[in-house]
């Protein structure tokens, strides 16, 4: 792959402006307002259109479902696998439309979307924003603790093993890479054994404890943590070299000061950046997770649902997440304008 | 770099350090539970001069939550016996006893039910449980408000009603002697006949209002279901040694369905009781010291239902190599660690009154003889993979299986290891776990789809051959015969059954119906669905019901 | 999770947002360590594209690659690789390829390591830990552990490929439509993508799956899918690029027909670096199809796929730990040694072309 590109100017240039959103990476502050507005506006109705379309897409699974749904709603009710009379069936099938063309259907889902309204889960008689609404709050929890937990774990371990000799930052390299490959669900097995029944010292069922939600936030951090670290620690590793340090050393302020106050800022952006796209990561580890500590949350609900072919619920959480990650990249990109002022419009 | 190889080293050093936690306490060196676990620990004993007081709530491990509290699936039952009473109920030895009605009899000619009330007991909201309230009931599970009490009742009761505040008379089509102890099961819980009528089908389904001795708190969906004692509790069965109200002040029925958790917080403390616990923690809990009940379910037992339509079963011959070609008493001794019961018997289990022993014996393993009946019947070449062919088919069967709720674990791999032993006499198994919702979206109903059928249901008389053999008509389908056989002379055998209202008599009918399966290999039993519970000693009293087995917790109390 | 691979290089660069997608195998070619410090080719061009091209981008979404060279080069301008580059190490490659032998070898023939049928039962010898006689123990039905590992790389090694395949195939259609097709029907390929990146991957394979219902296939399809979002945009963003570039330009000025001109420059030059992330993909849908199955939404029993293996060791943790951990640590070793061979087979591949 080696082309013209590398003597491009426009690739000496500073770093363009966050999320790309078109335009060539010039940064223009003299009219930047007009331009960030118009950004943000545009930014903002990209946003809306990926959520449309992850709508559709949830929606078009939910017609996809093999067989006749509203025998799979009733059995599911029923609790007994055997086929059913038309008029067992014609209740149902009142009740979610589903003998309406397509078309109609779809616009029901959307417009119901957009108050709020995410369908009726097939296998309980409620609406799935209630059920999704009980379990959010679990994993968002246990995600918000896990994220918090990597920062933690990753600052630590590349702030003590970065930039220390070929050997040390070897090794931690080599313990961000194993780390980060890590499957979820191996890994918390492995915690479970050993820490909580082994050594007993945390809670086996989670439950809504702070200690209980220790190993599964762990299982979620580590791998997080040596992500992050990877691209932490080159960045480290570089501010390092650089003549602020230097000058820091010569003033007498020790090597961890330094590191902590001044390098650590410089490297920390990538991990920011990183944050955002983790929210939507470690959700969805979130659901292997929940089911290896048996943790009330999303997972659950998502698992079982695919389990019971129960859609509604399904493409409900998918789109939830989705949405999710949609207004987490958002806010992330915007915590970059601010961190870093020279990434301006473009 | 001058490192060697930092990446393998860290894996390694992970594994080691896992290996190192894990393997210095590895146990269970043999599979009978000889060796301990990990995690095991002596449970936390009461001490000697602890007494049994009032109150408190009990936290309590089910296995699978269903959608809603009152329905068709067993799941559904062990709920709603909770805060539901029945008619009546069992004993220890399978003898009905009064509960809401303190006496019943039937008409000479056997068509005529007549029940009598306990007055003055209310549901909760209220309403009196008049005999009104239950005549509803009937008409209201005849009328599909609950699936498997149709199923039951359906070509036998024809309507109910109210001759007077406290008689009910249920009129049938035909007798049925055993109909008291059908209706013992917790799908004929009576509901307030108020509540059915004014309240959406989802309200009642959530949280049925009765008269029993809990009543349906709060519920987190995905986590646990919370029971408050009902105060005003005066209903309690004639077996029952509590005659009052609950000892304790809530039960909080959690689903953990992860069977290992279960047990390991039970062990921790976390939990008062499980269900369901597996055989290979069985041995473990017992000499922990916990309490621990184990009741064998009447009714069909786990089996394997032949699909006698078309296929390769539909000759009897093909059947019956089957049958001999599986050893399925060590299978069921050493996967079921020697918990899990072995049952030969394809039409009931050894629990249910009428049982033949004869049935049961039927099969035994002989791999020669199976060999020989499929030569016999046509499969006599064998191919390059070992399986046996005619006219240049593989002999190649498939068996699909409600997987997670129907067959847990240790049944799936029971179903492996019969797809192993049969593989010898030269059949090809195809294992298909099927989730609950392509069972529920009849995936596999039609013969077509599939050549054997597993499943069980629990039933607390023989009366269940019935619901299983009864030939299904055009007008009435019967989506309950998993074999599709479709001769009367097996349902006759039954119907006679049914109505015979000697025991001796009918346990004899009854038991010709069972030779009658295993003579035709029409099913073969594998093992007896068990119904299990481990109990901290903190907590005394609980037991378990015996139309279906169970949790009852209204007697339950904590020491202290 | 299981982000193996292509790391965020270095975002550092401000300017970008998210990361390369390591849900998926990011658009970065560059390996996980490799920050932006590569400072070749490869990442410049994703950026200019990324930048140019992606116009209303969901928040830079999980697809966008970082810029990380143009700030490095900036900073400290290098010709040989910075500090910071992680280039597997020789032992590190020595101890891959070993181990990508013994998997070969199970794949291939694994009678050769294991004789023993994996699905024979040996019901004296259930629940037995590791050790002289069976070297990873037996489960509850006396199944020797180690036979049903080996006999099952290539179930499981199946499921890998199939999945990448899947993935790469999409992508392909996908990224090459985004980038070569009329305007229109590009603008609304390149939504598509977007709008499956903001996704999970693991939330869209349960969708699938939630749709077919679990299987071997499914977990192919499942999983191939959800990783594809972000193998397309960073092929979108390599065909984009050297559509562009200097001698294709050149050879469209001289008159060279233009399917001729996409058939024997573009195509060749976009594909040549996905070969290493091809590698890197094996390993990780190996992982997430054995999330799949752990959640019971994979593979079937009694298929000794390692994902499924995990599932039925579950019930016996207690009793029998090798059943979960030791399967686990045989996929996590899978993972790292396509990863560590993918980017060794990286890193000689562009070394060639310098």
């Amino acid at each position: 792959m080696t082309l013209a590109s590398s003597t491009d100017p426009r690739q000496l240039s500073l770093p363009t402006p966050s999320g790309g959103a078109g335009g060539p990476a010039v940064p223009d502050r003299a009219s930047s307002w007009p331009r960030l507005v118009r950004r943000v506006v545009r930014r903002l109705a990209g946003a809306a259109v990926v959520l449309w379309g992850a709508a559709t897409v949830a929606f078009l699974a939910q017609v996809a479902l093999p067989g006749d749904r509203a025998t799979v709603i009733f059995n599911i009710r029923a609790g007994q696998p055997i086929e059913r009379t038309p008029e067992e069936l014609a209740a149902i099938n009142a009740q979610y439309g589903l003998a309406d063309p397509v078309v109609v259907q779809y616009w029901r889902y959307l417009t119901g979307l957009l108050r709020g309204d995410l369908g009726s889960s097939y296998q309980q008689f409620r609406p799935v924003t209630d059920v999704i609404g009980e379990q959010v709050g679990s994993t968002l929890t246990l995600t918000l603790a896990a994220i918090a937990l990597a920062w933690v774990i990753m600052v630590a371990w590349v702030t003590l093993t970065a930039g220390r000799g070929p050997r040390v930052s070897a090794l931690g390299a080599a313990v961000d890479t194993t780390v980060a490959g890590l499957p979820h669900y191996w890994l918390g097995i492995v915690l479970l054994l050993v820490f909580a029944l082994r050594l007993g010292l945390v809670p086996v069922i989670s439950g809504t404890s702070p200690l209980g939600l220790l190993l599964p936030a762990l299982t979620l951090a580590i791998p997080l943590a040596g992500f992050m670290g990877q691209a932490t620690r080159t960045e480290f590793e570089t501010a390092l070299q650089q003549p602020f340090v230097v000058t820091a050393r010569l003033r007498g302020q020790s090597d961890l000061g330094v590191r902590l106050r001044h390098v650590l800022r410089h490297s920390a952006l990538p991990a920011v950046t990183l944050s955002g796209w983790a929210l939507g990561a470690t959700i969805s580890g979130a659901v292997v997770v929940e089911s290896v500590f048996s943790r009330a949350g999303i997972g659950r609900v998502l698992v079982t649902a695919v389990n019971s072919q129960d859609l509604p619920i399904v493409t409900g959480v998918v789109v939830l997440i989705a949405a999710l990650y949609v207004v987490a990249n958002l806010v992330v990109d915007a915590v970059h304008v601010i961190l870093d002022p020279r990434a301006t419009t473009s | 770099m001058t490192t060697r190889h930092p990446r393998v080293t860290a894996l390694a050093a992970a594994a080691l350090v896992a290996a190192a936690g894990l393997a210095g306490c590895s146990g269970g060196a043999g599979g009978t539970g000889a060796g301990t676990g990990i995690g095991a620990r002596q449970a936390d004993a009461p001490g000697p001069d602890a007494r049994p007081v009032d109150g408190g709530t009990i936290v309590y491990a089910h296995q699978q939550e269903p959608a809603c509290v009152f329905g068709g699936w067993i799941e559904q039952a062990y709920l709603s016996t909770q805060v539901l009473d029945n008619l009546v109920s069992l004993d220890d030895d399978g003898t009905v006893v009064p509960w809401l009605a303190q006496s019943w009899s039937a008409s000479d000619d056997g068509l005529t039910w007549t029940f009598d009330l306990r007055p003055g007991v209310e549901f909760t909201d209220g309403t009196p449980v008049d005999a009104e309230a239950v005549a509803f009931n009937v008409g209201y599970w005849l009328d599909g408000g609950n699936s498997t009490a149709q199923v039951w009742l359906a070509g036998y009761v024809e309507s109910a009603e109210a001759v007077d505040d406290t008689t009910v008379s249920v009129h049938l089509s035909r007798p049925y002697p055993r109909f008291a102890e059908t209706v013992a099961q917790g799908y004929f819980g009576i509901q307030s006949q108020h509540a059915l009528e004014t309240r959406t089908p989802q309200e009642n389904c959530e949280a049925p209002i009765g008269s029993g001795a809990f009543v349906v708190g709060r519920w987190d969906r995905g986590e646990s279901i919370h029971l408050t004692r009902n105060d005003d509790y005066a209903s309690p069965a004639a077996n029952d040694p509590n005659q009052g109200p609950a000892h304790v002040d809530a039960v909080d029925w959690r689903f953990v369905s992860d069977p290992t958790t279960r047990v390991d917080s039970l062990r921790a403390g976390e939990v008062d009781a499980v269900y369901d616990v597996p055989a290979v923690e069985w041995a473990d809990l017992g000499a922990e010291g916990y309490d621990e009940q184990l009741y064998v379910t009447p009714g069909r037992p786990q089996q394997l239902a032949f699909n006698t339509a078309q296929g390769p079963f539909a000759d009897e011959r093909v059947r019956k190599a089957f049958a001999y070609a599986v050893d399925r008493e060590p299978l069921v001794e050493t996967i079921g660690q020697g918990v899990i019961p072995y049952e030969g018997n394809g039409g009931v289990s050894r629990a249910t009154p009428g049982y033949s022993e004869e049935a049961a014996a039927t099969y035994t393993h002989d791999l020669p003889r199976a060999e020989r009946l499929l030569d016999e019947a046509g499969w006599s070449t064998v191919d390059d993979d070992g399986y046996r062919t005619k006219d240049g088919e593989r002999l190649s069967v498939v068996l699909p299986y409600n997987s997670g709720t129907i067959v847990t674990a240790d049944g799936a791999s029971i179903l492996q290891g019969i797809q192993q032993q049969v593989k010898a006499a030269g059949f090809e198994l195809d294992l298909v776990p099927v989730p609950p919702s392509g069972f529920f979206g009849g995936a596999y109903s039609q013969p077509e789809e599939r050549d054997i059928a597993a499943g069980y249901w629990t039933s607390v008389t023989a009366g269940i051959l019935y619901v299983n053999w009864r030939v299904g008509t055009d007008d009435d389908p019967n989506f309950n015969n998993s074999a599709f056989w479709d001769d009367p002379e097996l349902q006759s055998i039954i119907e006679q059954a049914n109505s015979t209202a000697d025991v001796a008599a009918q346990d004899a009918l009854y038991e010709q119906a069972q030779v009658y399966i295993a003579d035709h290999a029409l099913s073969i039993g594998l093992y007896d669905r068990i119904s299990t519970l481990a109990v901290s000693p903190r907590l005394v009293g609980v037991r378990q019901e015996r139309s279906q087995g169970g949790p009852v917790f209204h007697d339950a109390r904590f020491v202290d | 999770m299981s982000p193996t691979v292509p790391a965020p290089a270095t975002s550092a660069a401000a300017g970008r947002a998210a990361a390369s997608s390591p849900d998926t195998s990011g658009p970065e070619i560059a390996g996980p360590d490799t920050a932006a410090g590569r400072s070749v080719a490869p990442s410049t061009v994703l950026d200019r594209e990324a930048g140019e091209n992606s116009g209303g981008t969901v928040a830079g979404g999980p697809g966008t690659p970082s810029p990380g060279g143009p700030r490095r080069r900036f900073l400290s301008p290098r010709t040989t690789p910075p500090a910071g580059r992680r280039r597997p190490t020789r032992w590190g490659v020595v101890a891959a390829s070993a181990a990508a032998l013994f998997f070969a070898v199970a794949l291939v023939w694994p009678a050769a390591l294991s004789p023993r049928d994996p699905l024979a039962l040996d019901l004296t010898a259930a629940l037995q830990a590791p050790g002289l006689a069976h070297w990873f123990g037996t489960d509850e039905a006396g199944r020797d552990l180690f036979a049903r590992v080996v006999w099952g790389t290539r179930d499981s090694l199946a499921i890998g490929f199939g999945a990448t395949l899947v993935s790469m195939t999409t992508a392909l259609v996908l990224g090459s439509l985004a980038a070569l097709a009329p305007r229109w029907l590009a603008a609304a390929v390149d939504r598509l993508i977007e709008v499956l990146l903001a996704f999970p991957t693991l939330l869209l394979a349960l969708l699938l799956v939630a749709v077919i219902g679990p299987s071997a296939v499914s977990s192919m399809i499942a999983v191939g899918i959800g990783t594809a979002p972000g193998y397309a945009r960073m092929i979108r963003g390599q065909v984009l690029s050297v559509r562009r570039s200097g001698y294709v330009e050149a050879a469209v000025a001289l008159g060279h027909p233009r399917r001729s001109v996409l058939a024997r420059h573009v195509v060749p030059n976009a594909v040549r670096p996905l070969v290493a992330v091809v590698a890197l993909s094996i390993g990780q849908s190996i992982v997430w199809a054995s999330s799949l199955s752990f959640l019971g939404l994979g593979v079937a029993p009694p298929s000794s796929e390692w994902g499924a293996l995990l599932e039925a060791g579950r019930t016996y943790v207690t009793h029998g730990w090798w059943l979960t951990v030791i399967p686990g640590l045989v996929i996590a070793a899978l993972a790292l040694t396509t990863t560590t061979l993918g980017k060794a087979l990286q890193d000689s591949l562009e070394r060639g072309e310098r």
